[in-house]
């Protein structure tokens, strides 16, 4: 062998072990949690580096973090599918809560996923989780999703009072109050799109509001929301309380001046019933 | 002999370590060989105009003397080519660390959740270069007079920051007080709008007695645009109350798309037609010819003395203040009120023209290399002393609490005092934004009217409407597709350890974004496919 070719082998050698001293945590051994950890901030790529370093991993949580980060670079592909689909079926068949996480992705990859989404299946697959583990996050977090589905996408069925009722049913399911909140501000939301009656639309976006934690400008948004609706549906009093709560919150506003005018006329009406005998 | 030998052998020897290292940089390493310490970052805006530039580059430089490590470049990138040099630019992985960024862009609804990292655990946190002023221990976010609100307003993922802001303004006229003084004999300008047409008149009066062009605008397709977005939006405000059915006091642009798709509004609307009326007037205040012109146009005829006065934003005041040989005033526009004789029966009252909204809003690019440095950065620019340094060279009003506005730009801020609907105007958002320039021709030509206008509108908006829609659907859905993975990984943190309250609130959080983006998504998706089942293509 030309010594050239020696050479070669060692320094092919050489960069190898550089590679991979430079792959490993500065601090430690790599863990499972730092897969986590990146996942949950849009790093798949890094995350990935670390499952790839992980030794020793339980086969079906090492299989259950491949497919997350295998869904974290969307869309998925026809071949993507095949690759995912039946591995979550098949991590969900166990009893524990990588089983739960399973089949709740399995149902996402069903309901959102799909270039066409398959709405009976996803519906089957949530109410599979809150069948065989009642009260999970996993469950309640899914009838979250089953819930907007049945309150925006679907075109049947064409009497919204059936329609919001089904979703009724779902709400009255959840017990965490973040998710309750949720779902039942977009019940609020979807009575306006279906033309339900301010007073049945009403009290659910008063109850979403009573939640804290809402986030972005939806709870600006929903004490000016409140306020104008109370204020059509004649409920004077409560469009005031929502209108001066909105402009004592939120001090920067760009609809402040807006809220301002409507306000005036609340009070002028006030001031009409107040005044009439 | 044996030396040549030597020679060849070392130069085989010199290529194969230089190969090997290349190799080895290449596989390990994302960034160019940083030999000397110093990390370099990238910050591309648009904003070429005078002061800007000045405004980064004194922050930069200070920077740079507080971190030595650090180089910071400024990239400035034309306007006209701004959307496809970001588009090609994260396309191939070569995007600066920060950019400028607007919602407003035409066609880049995607680019944030796919190019973008949300900012808000740091924003939720003391800015550190703070510390000795006011704003010592006051969380990031809370530094800013408006708390980022455009960010709250359309953050592709609700509830997630991914920007930082330097800036806010308004719209003004910028007048040649001189020359108003010789036409009117006054530096003051009419209380509304019908005062304005007497100013018309006399500008025309004026021009014929000294045989010149003088015009009341100057006149380029985006000044002309921009101040006829103006008028009609106070004119469209009492269409837009009654739009908004879901009683938000406001419309957003999928609203105003989704209403017109759906037949609650047209160009035909009489409403519509009365404020195309208001704009065929204002087009007869300018050069003919001006929608074929740039602003730079504009600009020489402001500075040449040929019209009184030229609408803009206050982006461009400094530059407008510096260039021009005569004192410039900054005014705000005379506004049609509802004794109007064309439009008053629209008219809701004063409508609005800016909002206390900071702008100029600087993105964190997602696959930077240097993220801890260009959000260190970012800290820095966004500072009391960054945005001092900032505004004293721009001349640009600061996006900083207690940071001080100069008197001579304090006007440039909008006090609360205007109904603003947002809802139908020239463009509905999205891609629709050329529509109405490339069809303007119907309104004002030679066999122009605002019925004909009113007609072409009303037959090419509708697919462009649609298409406008559909972005905003896939934006939304885009959005939660990548929040699946984040969701259950959190849920894998949470199962050993379980009580952890960071990452139950991080949970919390992340899935009402995600219920909030979803239910978007699924509400604009059945919209369009009712618009589908209506017909329209």
């Amino acid at each position: 062998m030309p010594r050239i070719f020696k050479f070669l082998s060692c320094a092919v050698l050489c960069l190898g072990w550089v590679g991979l001293t430079d792959a490993k945590d500065e601090n430690g051994e790599p863990t499972l949690d730092q897969v986590w950890a990146f996942a949950t901030t849009s790093q798949p790529i890094e995350a990935r580096n670390i499952l790839d370093d992980l030794e020793g991993l339980e086969p079906r949580v090492e299989t259950l973090a491949e497919v997350v980060l295998a869904l974290a670079r969307p869309p998925i592909s026809k071949g993507d599918w095949k690759d995912i689909e039946p591995v979550l079926a098949n991590l969900s068949e166990e009893d524990d809560e990588i089983a739960a996480r399973a089949l709740y992705l399995q149902a996402r990859m069903y309901q959102v996923h799909m270039p066409t989404p398959d709405y009976v299946r996803a519906e089957e697959l949530y109410r599979e989780i809150a069948q065989r583990w009642p009260g999970s996050h996993w469950a309640q977090l899914g009838y979250v999703k089953l819930g907007l589905v049945k309150l925006y996408a679907l075109a049947e069925p064409t009497d919204s009072e059936v329609r919001f009722a089904e979703v009724q049913v779902l709400l009255d399911q959840i017990t965490e109050p973040t998710l309750h909140r949720d779902l039942q501000l977009q019940i609020g939301r979807a009575g306006m799109f279906h033309e339900r009656p301010l007073d049945e639309v009403l009290p659910h976006l008063i109850a979403a509001d009573a939640v804290p934690g809402m986030l972005g400008i939806t709870p600006e948004e929903l004490k000016i929301q409140i306020g104008e609706l109370s204020f059509r549906a004649g409920h004077l009093e409560q469009s005031k309380l929502y209108f001066e709560e909105f402009l004592a919150e939120y001090p920067s506003n760009i609809r402040r001046f807006n809220v301002r005018q409507q306000l005036k006329k609340v009070l002028a009406a006030l001031g009409e019933t107040e005044a009439s005998p | 002999m044996i030396m040549s030998a030597i020679k060849k052998r070392f130069g085989l020897v010199l290529f194969i370590a230089a190969y090997l290292f290349a190799v080895f940089w290449v596989f390990t390493q994302s960034n160019p060989p940083n030999f000397d310490g110093v990390t370099t970052i990238r910050i591309a805006h648009w904003q070429i105009e005078l002061g800007p530039p000045d405004g980064i580059d004194a922050v930069i430089k200070r920077y740079e003397e507080l971190n030595p490590n650090v180089r910071v470049k400024q990239v400035m990138v034309p306007g006209q080519v701004y959307r496809q040099w970001m588009r090609a630019n994260f396309a191939g992985d070569n995007a600066p660390d920060i950019v400028e960024y607007g919602a407003w862009l035409d066609g880049l609804a995607d680019l944030p959740v796919r190019y973008f990292q949300p900012i808000t655990e740091e924003l939720l946190e003391a800015n550190p270069y703070n510390e000795g002023t006011e704003l010592e221990g006051v969380p990031w976010l809370k530094t800013f007079h408006d708390e980022l609100l455009e960010q709250r307003l359309n953050s592709p993922e609700p509830g997630q920051y991914f920007a930082v802001t330097m800036s806010r303004g308004s719209t003004r006229l910028f007048c040649n007080r001189e020359l108003l003084k010789k036409v009117t004999g006054s530096t003051e300008l009419p209380e509304d709008f019908e005062g304005m047409r007497g100013l018309f008149k006399q500008t025309a009066d004026y021009a014929k007695l000294h045989g010149n062009t003088l015009m009341p605008f100057a006149g380029s397709r985006d000044n002309a645009l921009w101040m006829m977005s103006f008028y009609m939006g106070g004119v469209m405000n009492s269409l837009s109350q009654k739009l908004d059915t879901d009683g938000f006091l406001g419309l957003y642009a999928r609203q105003t798309q989704w209403k017109y798709l759906n037949g609650d509004w047209s160009y035909s609307h009489p409403q519509v037609k009365a404020a195309f009326s208001l704009l065929a007037e204002i087009s007869k205040q300018m050069r003919p010819g001006y929608m074929s012109f740039l602003r730079d146009e504009a600009y020489r005829q402001f500075f040449r003395g040929d019209a009184l006065f030229i609408y803009t934003g206050t982006w461009d005041a400094t530059s407008i203040i510096r260039l021009a040989d005569f004192p410039v005033s900054v005014l705000r526009s005379p506004q049609p009120t509802q004794s109007d004789p064309l439009v008053g029966r629209y008219m809701l009252g004063h409508f609005a023209d800016g909002y206390n909204m900071t702008g100029f809003g600087f993105y964190l690019n997602k696959r930077s290399p240097n993220r801890d440095q260009a959000v260190d950065f970012m800290r820095f620019m966004t500072s009391y002393e960054g945005a001092k340094l900032f505004t004293e060279k721009s001349g640009w009003v600061p996006s900083i609490r207690t940071v001080p506005i100069a008197p001579e730009i304090a006007n440039y801020v909008s006090p609360e005092d205007g109904v603003g609907y947002a809802g139908p105007n020239l463009s509905l958002g999205g891609g629709t934004r050329s529509i109405f320039s490339s069809n303007f021709h119907h309104l004002i030509g030679p066999k122009g009217s605002v019925d004909k206008l009113a007609k072409v509108l009303d037959e090419v908006m509708p697919p462009a409407a649609r298409e406008a829609l559909q972005v905003e659907q896939r934006a939304a859905n885009w959005a939660v597709l990548l929040q699946d993975t984040r969701i259950v990984a959190l849920g894998s943190l949470l199962e050993t350890d379980s009580r952890n309250p960071k990452l139950i609130l991080r949970r919390e959080r992340l899935e009402a974004a995600q219920n909030l983006s979803e239910s978007r998504s699924l509400l604009l998706r059945r919209q369009l496919e009712i618009i589908a089942d209506k017909g329209i293509r």
